[in-house]
């Protein structure tokens, strides 16, 4: 009886993990194949192009590939750094004082989360054209500080992890409000705020429909935006199916070195933060 | 302390600004060099400009390489609306009533009216739009062709089909001796494919009374191409999936789809993805609705296009005629970006077979021989609205059972209450 | 010194949230109001709307909303994502319950493994999953086919018109499983251990303490992932449109949100696509609100 209990659900979480696996074990799979080999061969079988394929897409268009790769790593980079502080210094705001319109900054922030990205990227465009930022690195990384979903995480990390008779004993002891913010409630949520960090970065580096409205050169193209250009060729041109796969697979693997050097950071706590070690 | 807040913020400021010049700059002074940006999804298309920027140092035209034809042109309608459209575009032919309508691009007649010569008529009238203005340069074009596997048609003793007719015997005959193998398939993912085969029957969609348009997309010849087309899908003769998926690569591949109604550029498309089947294709003249006057229908070709915002119109001007008519651009697209090319001097000069059909040495002669008889076509000024319509109603009809007709009626209605809403003064 | 211990903690808060102020205004506030301002015009043409300045923007009040209240599509589209929405949300939150709650069994292998491969797909942007799994499913490419071949078998079609739904769902339920667990399992593990010591010494099995006790205590950070997961449904976008060109079963319209993309960009008509974001936009807020609502007082209400 004990015995299987203890194997069913091991068994249970094995098959949902083969079932998360599945397409990213394809796409490994694919990646090795030549293009006559992606569509000749049976779909699991191992082709022999890895290399040749990596080489292909380093050299597509003088390697623009890797242009992309950075852009993204600066796009979400420094776009999840800039929010996860920023994220930071208004969720401890919003939690630890109260203040007259506290609820209404809150509530204004949080209906933020509503709004459909497509339907703001067409004013968002039209608006940034009148100061004539948009196609600039500035206008696909500004609206990606500002998450609505972040600073609502940074919020119950600080009720969370920052005792409040901390706050007071420092204040007691004549330092300034800015003084304990950086010095006493910031370090106090850093997990938390890894975490917001981490999902800010996904959502940026996964952010498509904002930087295919704002971008025209495709220099500047994130590494998502590009592959699209890649795959969607036309009609007189064949898609670029396999440095499609192959770019795929390449431009996940940062995401995934993240998140396993990162992991003990995920753990996403909507309501109290009480979490354990 | 409050101090240091403001600082951190002007330095983050200052920052972002710094990050903000590091890549843009395509705004120059007067007396510098001018740099142009050229969006276009041409296949290395960058060569052909560079030499261009070899051998014009005062001009640098910067391509960006952005996703194809509609795609590109709703980019360039939004561009253009927000103030900074690049100064050349890619457009495709039944695109430019849409962006001229919208004030998209130039009338360039100044300086490209010398232009005039070195095109066909029929494909010179589509960049005026049967006005005195020039609204972009030709640079390609796609007189549509047949395509077969010319070994699987030997091994299952097939004709090549010279009318609909035949066409339809051959696609049963097909499927009657290979059940697995199909002789093509009905797209609704390629509205430009379908507008194709409606300008071989003889259709209409759009044409022009005074300042009055009037919209036939269900005229009779449009019927007649559903009607047949959905007679071959019922008795299910072939295929319905869309073209360009993974499953139709692999279909090209393996021999599922014995034949493709497509363009003169097809021999890239299928170098790119069915590269095993090389040499095992050929080529044919389209089928006919009747055989005594043979004619065909265009699918893609596109111009080179000069945006009204643009700062150096006479500069980029300049460079789309040199593109589409230098002798040795030409021959760059033709060599590097395999493209078929609306310069008729340059289609003269085309002597060896693409790479991909070396058993068809008088392909370009016999494309040549097909391309002199296309069908005029008017496109109308929301091309991109019937083209969506197509998708959505074709694919909802095959998902259906199959008619196409009543299709057309929505694809009419879609674009007439498009046109209508626009105030557009839309005749019966 | 003394002034400021006075004046400091009223001033602060305000300090601290202004830049995020700021840039909410700039981000989010101006374009919703510019949306606004633009669904109040059409353009209107002259003549044959050939040539430079045929185009000009009139006023026209509420007419773009008239229009989008009375398009059948849109209410179609909408209809559809409920439909959506009903498969993807109890599917994807019941697997994601599942799973947190298998993670926090003790005797359970394998835990750290299980738990990353799930989480994976999170980390793979929506366009590269939507043209991986459309491999999956176009029958021609499909595994599954090729297996079911194997065996003699007839195969399947995610792409028809009945599996589409199942097709669009299981991508967001690939792509959002594993985010849903982690939160779960988060507030899982925040709950006192003593609590199910307590009850085992009262003979609960496993799977009593689960129902009894971890469930219930679940049920806030059961709301909200409902509610985050409903508002990402309504949201619905890359999916279906990344998968229509492969089937004749997914329509450029599909959902509300396609149908926007579709005026604005398809049609060029930003007027009325800005019309329909504000109604969409209404209709988001108005559930939130109720769910909320209704929710707060049962979730909470029975904890206390």
């Amino acid at each position: 009886m004990r015995a299987r209990l203890g194997g069913l659900p091991t068994f249970v979480l094995l098959v949902g993990a083969a079932y998360c696996l599945f397409p990213v074990a394809w796409v490994v799979v694919a990646a090795t194949k030549s293009t006559g080999e992606l569509f000749s061969t049976t779909t699991l079988s191992v082709g022999t192009s890895l290399l040749a394929n990596l080489g292909e897409l380093g050299s597509y268009r003088d390697g623009v590939f890797w242009r992309w790769m950075a852009n993204s790593a600066l796009y979400a980079g420094l776009g999840a750094l800039l929010s996860a502080a920023l994220s930071g210094v208004t969720g401890y705001a919003l939690a630890k004082y109260s203040f007259r319109g506290r609820a209404l900054i809150f509530n204004g922030l949080l209906a933020g989360v509503l709004v459909p990205a497509v339907v703001l990227a067409i004013p968002q465009y039209l608006l940034l054209s009148k100061v004539g930022l948009t196609d600039t690195y500035l206008s696909v990384l500004v609206p990606g500080v500002i998450s609505p979903y972040g600073i609502y995480l940074a919020r119950v990390y600080a009720a969370a992890s920052v005792p409040e008779d901390v706050v007071e004993a420092a204040r007691t002891d004549g330092a300034s409000e800015l003084r304990i913010l950086t010095s006493v409630a910031l370090p106090m949520m850093v997990p938390g705020l890894v975490t917001v960090f981490l999902f800010q970065f996904v959502s940026i580096w996964n952010n498509f429909m904002l930087p295919y409205i704002m971008l025209g050169d495709d220099g500047k193209f994130p590494v998502t935006l590009g592959l699209y250009t890649m795959l969607k060729q036309g009609n007189t041109t064949p898609a670029l199916y396999t440095l499609v796969v192959t770019g795929a697979l390449v431009s996940v693997l940062p995401l995934i070195a993240l998140f396993l050097t990162l992991q003990r950071y995920w753990r996403i706590d909507l309501l109290s933060g009480a979490v354990k070690a | 302390m409050r101090l240091d807040i403001a600082k951190k913020a002007a330095a983050l400021g200052l920052g972002l600004a710094l990050l903000a010049g590091c890549g843009g700059g395509t705004e120059q002074t007067t007396d510098g060099p001018v740099e142009l940006s050229f969006w276009a999804w041409a296949p290395d298309i960058d060569k052909v400009v560079d030499k261009w920027n070899a051998s014009h140092p005062d001009v640098k035209v910067v391509v960006s390489k952005q996703a194809q034809g509609d795609e590109l042109v709703t980019k360039l309608l939004t561009a253009a609306k927000g103030g900074n459209p690049p100064d050349l575009a890619q457009v495709e032919f039944q695109s430019l009533p849409t962006l001229v309508s919208n004030d998209v691009v130039a009338d360039i007649s100044e300086g490209a009216a010398v232009a005039k010569d070195k095109f066909a008529p029929g494909v010179w009238d589509q960049v005026t739009l049967g006005g005195s203005g020039v609204y972009a340069v030709p640079q390609d074009s796609g007189p549509m062709m047949f395509y077969y596997r010319a070994d699987l048609f030997a091994e299952y003793g097939l004709k090549v089909p010279t009318t609909w007719d035949e066409y339809a015997q051959t696609a049963r005959d097909l499927r009657a001796k290979a059940p697995d193998k199909f002789l093509g398939t009905f797209s609704s993912n390629d509205p430009g494919w379908f507008a194709g085969l409606v300008q071989q029957a003889g259709g209409s969609w759009w044409s022009v009374d005074g300042d009055t348009w009037k919209v036939t997309v269900d005229d009779a010849a449009t019927k007649k191409v559903a009607q047949y087309w959905s007679g071959l899908i019922r008795e299910g003769a072939i295929d319905k999936s869309p073209m360009y998926t993974p499953e139709w690569n692999k279909a090209l591949n393996d021999g599922t789809q014995v034949g493709w109604l497509s363009a003169v550029w097809a021999p890239g498309v299928l170098k790119g993805n069915a590269e095993s089947t090389l040499g095992k294709w050929a080529m044919a003249p389209m089928p006919q609705w009747d055989a005594a006057e043979p004619r065909t229908g265009s699918w893609g070709g596109s111009t080179t296009a000069v945006t009204a915002g643009s700062k150096h119109q006479k500069a980029a001007t300049e460079f789309a005629v040199w593109l589409n008519t230098d002798p040795a651009a030409v021959e760059g697209l033709v060599t590097q970006s395999a493209i078929y090319p609306a310069a008729t001097s340059a289609q003269e000069a085309l002597t060896n077979p693409p790479a991909f059909f070396p058993n068809q040495p008088d392909f370009y002669t016999k494309a040549a021989e097909i391309a002199a008889t296309s069908s005029g076509f008017t496109w109308g000024p929301n091309v991109n609205v019937t083209y969506t319509a197509y998708r959505n109603a074709i694919g909802e009809a095959i998902s259906g059972g199959g008619d196409l007709v009543p299709a057309l009626a929505k694809m009419q209605g879609a674009t007439v209450d498009d046109m209508k809403a626009n105030g557009f003064k839309v005749g019966g | 010194m003394t002034g400021r211990g006075g004046t400091a903690p009223k001033l602060a808060p305000y300090a601290f949230v202004a830049p995020a102020v700021v840039l909410f205004v700039l981000v989010f506030a101006l374009p919703i109001a510019y949306t606004v301002y633009l669904s109040l015009f059409r353009t209107e043409v002259k003549g044959l709307g050939l040539g430079r300045g045929s185009r000009s923007e009139v006023f026209v009040g509420l007419d773009n909303y008239v229009r989008a209240l009375t398009d059948a599509e849109l209410g179609a589209g909408a209809v559809r994502v409920v439909a959506y929405g009903a498969i993807l949300v109890p599917t994807m939150l019941g697997l994601a319950l599942v799973f947190a709650l298998l993670l926090d069994e003790d005797r359970v292998r394998a835990r750290g493994f299980s738990r990353i491969a799930i989480f994976l797909p999170y980390a793979i942007p929506v366009v590269i999953a939507s043209l991986l799994w459309g491999f999956l499913y176009l029958p021609g490419t499909s595994p599954l086919n090729q297996l079911l071949d194997a065996l003699s078998l007839p195969g399947v079609n995610l792409l028809s018109p009945a599996g589409i739904y199942f097709a669009v769902a299981n991508i967001a339920v690939w792509g959002g499983v594993g985010y849903n667990m982690v939160v779960l399992y988060t507030a899982l593990r925040s709950i006192p251990r003593d609590l199910y010591e307590a009850a085992r010494i009262d003979g609960c099995t496993p799977w009593q303490v689960a129902v009894r006790i971890k469930i219930p205590l679940l049920a806030p950070a059961l709301v909200l992932t409902s509610l985050f997961s409903i508002i990402a449904t309504l949201q619905v976008f890359v999916e279906p449109t990344t998968l229509a060109p492969l089937t004749n079963s997914l329509s450029l319209t599909w959902t509300p949100l396609m149908k926007v993309y579709q005026d604005a960009f398809g049609r060029g008509d930003i007027y009325s696509a800005a019309a329909t974001s504000v109604l969409i936009a209404a209709a988001m807020f108005a559930l939130s609100f109720v769910l909320l609502r209704v929710t707060r007082s049962r979730a909470f209400g029975g904890e206390r």
